[in-house]
């Protein structure tokens, strides 16, 4: 009776032992296949960049023939530098706006009490729900006749970025609904006013959160097309990379264009692939945190 | 160093949510005050509007006699140590303590002197250069209470400050905050969940219950004359037994008779209730614990009674025994009294006689549930 | 409906405890209405008695005042002078003086005021006049010889003006009331013997406890231009024919009333009824399987790399958030290409027979020419765009479960799969209600994966609805592609019907985050997982 007991117990154990190295096993299998697919697309449109023989899309992977004709191509004959340069000038530009505005509503919302809070934020909310970008239509009149949507169609977007961001206060409330109350408090006592709470307390403690809003602030042009192609459609010189590159690939230019296309992709993906790889920490931070809290 | 005084203070959340009631206090200088009482009693919404942490719906708050309600934390001039500490975690310990008097713009050399002198008393010098996280649970607490010491403020404000320690270690904070307060001489007001630190800490004790201030005195005062039932169940542990009985007048002598004994009052209990002229009724009796002793089958005074938990606490017995009409009674009575044989038979189910003296009752109406002897 | 004590609930068995909770809910659907009704009633009632109140401060105030307070009814600011605070009464009474000369003060030849002009000429509602009064046009100039243009009024320039000087007048009632309830302030301090802030101790009290004031202007002031206003303009702009060829400078455009308004009640081809029904529907189903395909295999992906022995964690999160980082524009319209016919993928996946014929039979070139393909691979390229996200998110919750519920439900027999229905899903789930209500809402706006991903070139045009608002409508395009076609300008754009369509989206958008908000538990037993 007690040998029938251990046998099946050491038959079980080999069993779970094996059942989990075949689990593991799958597991590896799927997650090599995922990656696979995920860098699928980056590996191709990196090799496609250094296409020479055609500018159009083949049926097959690796170039015949490696080259940067599609880089010399990029700078020589289109504006691409331009667009290159009012992107990255609106990408800083709008992660210092955007940090200061999302940051005040924020912290105001998470740790100042005061008459109206709940009405504003419901109000927020509801002024959310509509679709933001038909403010665009009197927003561009208004633009063109202040001049802020042809060469400085740059100046009128990070305008339009940073205006309303306020709105956009949720990842960062969380963020400091979770640092305790009786830090300001005991800083009040100590005889900070609340500005000095705000500057000396919780600002140094906010790293990650600041980051994360820079770091958002700073991809938001990159790959903002709906914004930028109705602010900026009128004038190259005023555009951003993603309005500049969009008719690339329209039906009348895909065939000379293409392997551009991908070029230009690839010159664009480094500087925000760069920051945010180093950043990354800091992102997971906000996104895990933003969803917690809702 | 000043007195407080609280005026008709009441808090009132929302529309009609009472926290605090018609709260009077008279706070002496250099005196040591504890606010005590179950949570949610608003023993540390009192201390909040103190601070200027709540707003004061009603009534005033003087501060060594100026009104302080319109006024903010800082410029109350008031320490205060939190529940959790609320060390700022960016700033190291020294940087901690001296937080206030950098806001302050005090020179450099002053700040050192204080902030030394303080880690000093509290034994954290060694710390000074850490961040709090990098402290224990105890080391923390004393960074706190020292930057609170630092600002040499006219009130000294303590939030539960110990009820994060682990058991041990409270006790021996509790001790240390004692000696502490000799050494800052300066107002203390101490607000805790728990009746020890209350009886051990205070000059004077505030109970309160539900906003509402229940007795007002020296820990002495409150234990020996506890104006209602709920005064005389919150001070003391384990906590006071309270029964209904009746109240006999026979020959000018009191008698109790609760579960069929009959006791007499003697001693100053019965010279008060005589002297308050009360007659014969329904009371609610209250007994200590410790008060009550072993007895035996034949005395008239002797309470039978079956042992449903018996716990062993060294030097004494808490005995959980059950009456005959079903009530429970905790019974305190010390080893050395007992023969090593009695011991042993006290177990689940056995049956022991207890009584009490005449002298340590505490009389309450049932139903008004004050004390029928103030 | 007899309600069941909490011990006789636990008597039922699964199945009746789900009859149950579905006739509670059902029976509590009556009552909702009710409450909702009560409380817009109450709503009412709060705001009469809040205005009944406001009169009644107002009157004590001035009964009550002294002449300075009397007079600062039509001074702004008297009685902040006279109670000292200096400051405050300057900038209500400059407020004024700014306020009266813009209203009232005729300058350059016109007889009314710069507000009362703009406000005059705006025909506020006045159906069947034109917003603006001068109509350009081309006259005869004798120096070029030929007709010139000659500019009138801009419709969008006089509704803008016009409903600038309504906020203006509106914000000048606000700042009247302010005043006098600060003069009665001033006047309860003042008998009570205590004293008025002083202009300095206002302007410190900015860096203190009024802080909020400092720190909410800036945002404040940015939403206010420019989310607010533009809103109401559109809003506004749903009563007028506000399109191409009345774009108000070279035509006016006059108010109209409800008139397009009917529009949403044509179901005939072309009609706004069907067209926005249809896209809706589209839409939803969208909306839905973007968000629980992306929640599940995310969560599943995450699961995965969270499983113990797995190694090289770190490596697998890397690859996915390496989506993440590079810009969508980029990667969408790259892999848009990538299934199409010249495509590297469309090519391949054009040569299995089936998929060929298929494509054949109905004149197809490219995968995207196919609805139903086209909705399908959207929803598959939503996956490959969405999943680390999740997985991110999933992961950080994943952590958060305590490891005590996994041991002791493994004491108590559950095996791996239990563990995720029993404990892992019901906590997701949990926690992340509000997201997914977040993520479900802006999957209906998810402006970037379909318009990059069909709204260049593949989108198959919905024959059926035919033109729509003004441009003819994808199979695949959502309400939100939808309405940027509508705006974004040409021979036969329609800004009103924008406008209505722009209200109906806000409509769905309130009335399904208001249900959804009312059935998930994570907003009502907040503290159930902590």
């Amino acid at each position: 009776m007690k040998k029938t007991n251990d046998t099946t117990i050491h038959k079980t154990g080999l069993g779970a032992r094996a059942s989990r190295r075949l689990s593991n096993t799958v597991i590896y299998i799927i997650l090599i296949l995922i990656t696979c697919i995920w860098l699928f697309p980056f590996f191709g449109i990196v090799l496609e960049s250094f296409r020479v023989e055609t500018t159009q899309q083949v049926p097959y992977l690796f170039p015949k023939e490696f080259g940067l004709d599609n880089y010399i191509r990029l700078f020589k004959e289109t504006d691409f530098l331009k667009w290159f340069g009012n992107t990255a000038v609106m990408g800083i530009a709008t992660a210092v706006l955007q940090t200061v505005f999302i940051l005040s509503m924020s912290y105001v919302l998470s740790r100042l009490r005061f008459k109206g809070r709940k009405g504003l934020m419901n109000f927020m909310l509801i002024l959310g729900m509509f679709p933001g970008f038909l403010t665009l239509i009197l927003i561009y009149k208004v633009f063109s006749e202040l001049g802020l949507t042809n060469e400085m169609a740059p100046v009128g977007l990070i305008i339009v970025y940073c205006a309303s961001s306020g709105m956009g206060y949720y990842v960062s409330k969380g963020f400091f609904d979770t640092i305790p109350k009786s830090l300001d408090e005991a800083a009040r006592v100590d005889g900070a006013t609340r500005w000095q709470v705000f500057y000396k307390v919780i600002m140094p403690l906010s790293k990650p959160i600041i980051i994360y809003t820079v770091l958002m602030g700073f991809m938001a042009p990159w790959g903002d097309f709906m914004m930028a192609n109705y602010i900026a459609h009128q004038t190259s010189d005023g555009m951003n990379v993603a309005v500049g590159m969009f008719e690339w690939l329209s039906r009348t230019n895909l065939n000379t264009h293409y392997t551009m296309f991908c070029a230009a992709g690839v010159i664009v993906a480094i500087p925000v692939v760069t920051v945010f790889l180093f950043l990354q920490k800091y992102y997971v931070e906000g996104v895990t945190g933003g969803a917690v809290k809702g | 160093m000043a007195t407080v005084k609280l005026t008709n203070v009441k808090k009132i959340y929302g529309k009609d949510t009472v926290a605090v009631q018609d709260f009077n206090l008279d706070i002496a200088d250099k005196e040591f005050i504890v606010f005590v009482g179950p949570s949610g009693c608003g023993k540390s919404t009192t201390l909040r509007m103190i601070a200027g942490l709540e707003d004061i719906s009603e009534g005033t708050v003087e501060i060594d006699g100026v009104v302080v309600n319109d006024l903010q934390p800082r410029d109350r001039d008031i320490a205060m140590v939190f529940q959790n500490y609320a060390l700022y975690p960016h700033l190291t310990v020294f940087e901690n303590m001296a937080f206030s008097l950098r806001l302050k713009k005090v020179p450099q050399e002053i700040v050192y002197e204080k902030v030394t002198q303080a880690a000093e008393i509290l034994g954290i010098t060694e710390y000074l250069t850490r961040k709090p996280r990098a402290l224990s649970g105890g080391q923390r607490q004393r960074v706190a209470i020292g930057r609170a010491m630092v600002r040499d403020s006219k009130v000294f404000l303590m939030d539960e400050p110990l009820s994060n320690l682990d058991a041990k270690l409270r006790n021996q904070m509790r001790a240390e905050i004692i000696l502490l307060r000799q050494k800052i001489d300066t107002t203390f007001i101490y607000v805790t969940h728990d009746q020890t630190e209350a009886m051990t800490l205070g000059d004077r004790i505030v109970i309160m219950k539900d906003g509402f201030i229940q007795q007002v005195g020296t820990p002495t005062e409150v234990f020996d004359m506890p104006l209602n039932l709920f005064v005389a169940e919150f001070i003391g542990a384990p906590k006071m037994n309270t029964f209904k009985t009746d109240l006999v007048c026979e020959g000018g002598k009191y008698y109790v008779t609760p579960y069929g004994a009959k006791i007499e009052v003697s001693g100053k209990k019965a010279a008060m209730l005589a002297d308050k002229k009360v007659g014969a009724r329904e009371i609610v009796l209250g007994v200590r614990p410790e008060h009550f002793k072993m007895s035996t089958a034949g005395d008239p005074a002797a309470i039978p009674c079956t042992i449903k938990v018996n716990e062993m606490m060294g030097s004494e017995l808490h005995l959980h025994v059950e009456t005959a009409t079903g009530d429970r009674l905790i019974v305190r009575i010390p080893t050395v009294s007992l023969d090593d044989e009695v011991r042993h038979s006290m177990v689940y189910g056995a049956t022991i006689y207890v009584t009490f003296e005449g002298k340590v009752m505490h009389f309450f109406d049932p139903e008004t549930e004050q004390n029928l002897l103030v | 409906m007899k309600r069941l004590s909490a011990l006789e609930y636990l008597k039922l068995n699964k199945f009746q405890a789900f009859l149950y909770n579905l006739k509670l809910f059902f029976c509590a659907i009556p009552l909702w209405f009710c409450k909702l009704g009560r409380g817009i009633l109450n709503f009412f009632k709060n705001c009469g008695l809040a205005i009944v109140n406001e009169f009644k401060d107002i009157g004590y105030t001035f009964a009550k005042g002294n002449w300075a307070v009397k007079l600062s009814f039509f001074i702004f600011g008297f009685g902040n002078f006279f109670y000292g605070q200096f400051l405050r009464g300057m900038l209500f009474l400059l407020f004024e003086i700014v306020f009266v000369f813009f209203m009232f003060v005729p300058i350059g030849g016109n007889p009314l005021g710069t507000g009362l002009y703009w406000l005059d000429k705006g025909n506020w509602f006045k159906v069947g006049d034109t917003v603006g009064t001068v109509q350009g046009g081309f006259q005869y100039d004798p120096i070029y010889d030929t007709d010139v243009w000659v500019p009138g009024d801009d419709s969008v320039k006089v509704m803008l003006y016009g409903l600038l000087t309504i906020i203006f007048i509106i914000g000048f009632i606000y700042t009247w009331r302010l005043q006098v309830k600060q003069c009665r302030i001033c006047m309860d301090i003042t008998a009570k013997g205590k004293k008025v802030r002083s202009g300095k101790q206002d302007m410190k009290s900015l860096l203190d406890d009024q802080f909020h004031k400092t720190l909410l202007s800036l945002p404040l002031v940015g939403i206010l231009a420019f989310t607010v206003l533009p809103i109401i303009y559109m809003v506004l702009v749903a009563f007028t024919n506000y399109d191409a060829r009345h774009d108000g400078y070279s035509n006016l455009f006059s108010w109209v009333g409800l008139e397009h308004f009917n529009a949403l009640f044509d179901f005939g081809k072309g009609g706004l009824g069907l067209a926005f029904g249809e896209i809706l529907s589209w839409t939803l189903m969208w909306s839905f399987f973007a968000t629980f395909s992306n929640y599940f295999l995310g969560m599943f992906v995450a699961i995965m790399i969270n499983k113990k022995g797995i190694k090289l964690k770190k490596l697998w999160r890397t690859v996915l958030v390496m989506t993440i980082a590079i810009p969508q524009f980029v990667s969408l319209m790259y892999v848009s290409k990538l299934f199409d016919s010249s495509g590297l993928i469309g090519r391949i996946l054009g040569q299995i027979p089936f998929i060929d014929r298929y494509l054949d039979v109905n004149h197809f070139t490219s995968l995207w020419d196919s609805p139903d393909v086209a909705k399908v691979l959207l929803i598959v390229i939503n996956i490959w765009i969405g999943i680390p996200y999740i997985m991110l998110m999933a992961t950080g919750i994943l952590m958060n479960i305590p490891a005590d519920l996994y041991e002791s439900s493994r004491i108590d027999g559950a095996n791996t799969f239990q563990q995720y229905t029993k404990i892992t899903l019901p906590y997701m789930l949990f926690v992340t209600g509000p997201y997914l209500l977040t993520s479900f809402v802006n999957n209906l706006n998810n402006f970037n994966v379909i318009y990059l991903l069909t709204g260049g070139t593949g989108n198959p045009i919905n024959t059926d609805i035919g033109t729509a608002g003004g441009v003819s409508v994808g199979h695949t395009d959502l309400l939100i592609t939808w309405l940027y076609k509508m705006t974004l300008g040409s021979a036969d754009t329609r800004y009103y019907d924008a406008s209505i369509i722009g209200i109906c989206v806000f409509l769905v958008v309130a009335v399904l985050s208001l249900i959804v908000y009312n059935i998930i538990p994570s907003t009502k037993n907040e503290e159930d997982y902590k």
